[in-house]
C-alpha cells in the first residue's frame, strides 16, 4: 500500500501537467495507479471514475476516489489537495498577469498549439476508461455509441452515462 | 465598463454561499452552472468578461472552474478570496462524492451492481472521445494537427509512455507547427 507521502508527490507531479483539466492526465494517472504501481485493477480504476462522474461536481474529485481505494480516506483527500494546490497556486499567479498578454502573438501561437495535443490526451484518457478489461467488443459498443452521439446531438451526456450502465447490465454479467 | 446591476459579491461568506450552490447543483458538469449563478443570477460577473478568465482557466493546468474559483475569489477578496471560493465549490460534492463511494463499496460484490458502474465508466470513456473529437475540429483540416493528435493518442493510449516523456515533445512539434501556421 502507497504511504500518504508517495501519493501526495505523484498527484502533485500529475497536478503541474494537467494542461486542459483532468482528462488530460487520466492516461497518466491510470498507467501509474494500474500499470507501474498495482494499486488496484483496470476494472476496478474505471468503476471508481464511474462513481466519481455519478456524483455532481467537478471531475477533478474522481483523485479523491483513486486515493481512497489505494490507500484510504486519508490518501483521498491528500491526493485531492496534492493535485488542486499546485494548479491552484499557479492560476493564482499567472492570474494578474494573463489579461495584459490578451494580444500577445506567443500567447496565440501556443493556444493553437494546446488544440491537437489536448485531442490526443483526451482521446487517449477515453481509451484507458473504456477498455478496463482489454479491447473487448463490448466496451467498444459502448464507448463507440457514446463517443458518436455525444459528437452529433445535443444529448445531454448524463443520458449517456445512464444507457451505458444499462447496457454494462445485459454485458458485463 | 461593467453595467451597473453587475456587482462584486458584497463579503466572503455571500463569495462562499455562490460557489456552494454552484457545486450543490453541478450535475453532469460544473462549468454550465458556473455561468448560471455568477454571470445571470448572482450577476458578479459580465459575460465576456467570465469567458476571457475561463479561456485563462482552460489554459493552465488544473481543473478548469476550480481555477476560476481561484482568480474570481483572488480578484474580489485577495488570498482569503481564492480559498473561500474554491472550498466553497468543492466542500458539497466531495462529501456526496466520498457517501456514493461508501454506498457503492457495499453493494460491490453485487455482479450486477457491478457490471451497471462499469457500463456507466465504459460510457464515461466513450464521452471523453466524443469531446476529443468535438475539440478536434478546428484542426480536422490541418494534417499536421491531426498527425500531432493521433501520435499522443497512440503514445498514451496503446504505447503506454508516461505523460512526462509525451507532453514535451508534443509541445515542441505543435509549437513548431503552429508558429509556421500548420496549426
Amino acid at each position: 500500500m502507497p504511504t500518504l507521502l508517495e501519493i501526495a508527490l505523484y498527484f502533485i507531479l500529475l497536478s503541474l501537467v494537467s494542461v486542459g483539466g483532468i482528462p488530460s492526465v487520466m492516461p497518466e494517472m491510470q498507467r501509474i495507479v494500474v500499470e507501474v504501481k498495482g494499486w488496484m485493477d483496470p476494472a476496478a480504476f474505471t468503476q471508481m471514475f464511474a462513481v466519481a462522474q455519478a456524483a455532481p461536481g467537478p471531475n477533478v474529485l474522481v483523485t479523491a476516489l483513486i486515493g481512497w481505494k489505494s490507500a484510504g480516506i486519508a490518501a483521498g483527500l491528500v491526493a485531492l489537495a496534492a493535485f488542486c494546490a499546485p494548479a491552484a497556486a499557479l492560476t493564482y499567479w499567472v492570474g494578474g498577469y494573463w489579461d495584459r498578454m490578451r494580444e500577445a502573438p506567443w500567447r496565440k501561437v501556443f493556444q493553437r498549439t494546446l488544440i491537437p495535443v489536448t485531442v490526443g490526451f483526451v482521446a487517449a484518457g477515453g481509451y484507458v476508461l473504456a477498455t478496463p478489461l482489454g479491447l473487448d467488443w463490448r466496451g467498444v459498443l459502448i464507448a463507440g455509441v457514446c463517443a458518436l452521439t455525444l459528437f452529433l446531438t445535443r444529448l445531454n451526456p448524463l443520458w449517456l452515462l445512464a444507457g451505458g450502465g444499462v447496457l454494462g447490465y445485459f454485458l458485463y454479467q | 465598463m461593467a453595467p451597473p446591476d453587475y456587482a462584486p459579491p458584497r463579503s466572503l461568506w455571500a463569495l462562499y454561499l455562490g460557489f456552494l450552490s454552484i457545486g450543490a447543483r453541478s450535475f453532469g458538469g460544473v462549468l454550465p452552472w458556473a455561468h448560471r449563478v455568477l454571470v445571470e443570477e448572482k450577476r458578479w460577473i459580465v459575460p465576456a468578461d467570465f469567458a476571457q478568465v475561463l479561456a485563462l482557466c482552460q489554459f493552465l493546468p488544473g481543473p478548469n472552474v476550480g481555477n476560476v474559483s481561484v482568480v474570481l475569489g483572488r480578484r474580489w477578496f485577495g488570498a482569503r478570496g481564492a480559498v473561500v471560493a474554491f472550498l466553497g465549490l468543492m466542500a458539497l460534492p466531495l462529501a456526496w462524492v466520498f457517501a456514493l463511494a461508501l454506498l457503492y463499496a457495499g453493494y460491490a460484490a453485487d455482479p450486477a451492481v457491478r457490471a451497471v458502474v462499469t457500463g456507466a465508466g465504459i460510457a464515461g470513456g466513450g464521452l471523453f472521445i466524443g469531446t476529443a473529437l468535438k475539440l478536434a475540429r478546428p484542426i480536422a483540416r490541418r494534417p499536421w494537427g491531426v498527425a500531432i493528435g493521433i501520435a499522443c493518442f497512440a503514445a498514451l493510449a496503446i504505447g503506454r509512455v508516461s505523460l512526462f516523456a509525451v507532453l514535451p515533445v508534443a509541445l515542441a512539434l505543435g509549437w513548431l507547427a503552429a508558429r509556421s501556421g500548420r496549426l
